[in-house]
């Protein structure tokens, strides 16, 4: 709390990033943006390499304990940006409302590819929303962004941020190019509850339907404001359970094991985990083998 | 956490995020606390109603319901507390939290790098089921209202 050191850094991280401002590069349908937040990031993360010891381990560890609640600052902050529009939240049709659940198509597509893909408990962060602002408070205050599972919100909070845009861009045209989909209805999907990528994939498609862009334009920012209301309490409620669950199922699948309580804990090696899930099938088989034992002395 | 150590590091972010805001936005010192301030406290009573109130609801939950109450159009004050947040603003406030998050990251760098080509590709498949899904009950919703 009082490391005078670190907030020396992070106040010459925050200088040095304003200074160098946002700047946006333009390509093609969309934009690749990179913000003050980013430079102070990436220089952040580069104080604590080894040569050059600016950020030592007690400035890493002070950091982490303070983060909780230096995202609740930007939450407060989240929340008086949607109060203002709540009553074109609630005029909005509530058959909005029911397109909500569509965000959960994350977790169901995302859980299993990022188990497929080897990823643990990163997984629990990365794959329960698409990352914006509410979902790293909400996985910082549940695990702490120091965690597994805060790691991996924080990288897909930081991808989308510089290519979101362009993703979803490119997206909404190849959607609405390939994808049996009415171009409303891929308008009203690109309200993911991030203004610069609903803004981008509507975009696209008013540049791909001119005479539909008022309509594209209002099904968009409607659906938009409404995720950015509903979808940190579906992140709680309902994603972050589900994504729980999926995930146990999907590991099981895949290593034939449930995940341990061990691996649950914080920053362990791979390598940790497989001797630890070998340990777990030798003691499995080893039970196994005394289960059968009695049975074998019974048939005798 | 203790109390007392939210109210400190609460003052702490005013005081960094006054200077990405005054640095990032067209606002100035003086336009800008009153703002931060108010989110502060709004932030501050959401750690607190999450400490005491039942039902292990988590801050965040808290703190943005709270921060649209007071700025929902009708509800007395709103148009001041707006008019005074809408200085803040929200990526300005972002610049100081990656800071800290940078430098607290920063030890999980080599499994950033083993894992990060991974989490790029799930970034993706992320982005797109999202999408896809939406879409997906969009285009349902739509024809069952013969909007389309």
């Amino acid at each position: 709390m009082t490391n005078i050191k670190l907030h020396a850094i992070v106040l010459a991280l925050i200088i040095v990033s304003e200074l160098i401002g946002t700047h946006t590069i333009k390509i093609g349908v969309g934009t690749i943006v990179l913000l003050p937040m980013l430079y102070a990031l990436l220089i952040g993360i580069f104080t604590t390499l080894k040569f050059l010891n600016l950020s030592g381990n007690k400035e890493i560890n002070d950091a982490s304990a303070l983060l909780g609640v230096t995202l609740m600052l930007l939450m407060a902050r989240y929340g008086t940006l949607v109060g203002p529009t709540l009553p074109k939240i609630i005029a909005a049709s509530p058959a909005l409302i029911l397109q909500e659940f569509g965000n959960l198509g994350t977790v169901f597509i995302g859980v299993p590819v990022a188990v497929m893909l080897g990823l643990k408990r990163e997984t629990i962060g990365a794959a329960h929303s698409i990352a914006r602002e509410p979902n790293v408070a909400l996985i910082g205050e549940r695990y702490g962004l120091n965690s597994t599972e805060g790691r991996g919100v924080m990288s897909v909070y930081i991808a989308g941020t510089v290519f979101g845009t362009i993703f979803f861009g490119l997206m909404a045209s190849i959607a609405a190019s390939a994808l049996p989909f009415h171009p409303y209805s891929l308008a009203m999907a690109a309200g993911v509850g991030s203004a610069s990528m609903m803004t981008a994939a509507v975009g696209s498609l008013s540049a791909m339907y001119p005479d539909m862009t008022e309509q594209l334009a209002a099904f968009g920012a409607a659906s938009n404001m409404l995720s950015g209301l509903d979808g940190l309490y579906m992140s709680i409620w309902v994603a972050l359970p589900v994504t729980e669950w999926l995930y146990k199922k999907c590991y099981k699948v895949k290593y034939g094991v449930s995940p341990s309580e061990d691996e649950e804990g914080l920053s362990e090696e791979d390598k940790e985990i497989i001797e630890e899930e070998k340990e777990i099938i030798k003691d499995e088989e080893k039970n196994m083998e005394a289960v059968e034992e009695p049975s074998k002395k019974e048939g005798e | 956490m203790n109390i007392k150590d939210c109210v400190i590091i609460l003052c702490i972010m005013i005081f960094m995020s006054l200077f990405s805001n005054v640095l990032g936005t067209p606002a100035t010192v003086i336009e800008s606390i009153p703002g931060l301030i108010m989110l502060a406290d709004i932030a501050l009573l959401g750690i607190l109603m999450a400490k005491y109130l039942p039902g292990n609801i988590p801050s965040v939950a808290y703190i943005v319901t709270l921060g649209c109450f007071l700025t929902y159009p009708g509800v007395p004050g709103s148009d001041f507390i707006t008019a005074h947040v809408s200085k803040v603003g929200f990526i300005a406030l972002c610049t100081p939290l990656l800071a800290y998050a940078g430098i607290a990251i920063g030890k999980d760098l080599d499994t950033f790098k083993k894992n990060g080509w991974r989490i790029v590709v799930l970034a993706c498949v992320v982005f797109t089921g999202t999408y896809i899904g939406s879409a997906i009950i969009a285009q349902a919703i739509l024809k069952f209202l013969g909007q389309i």
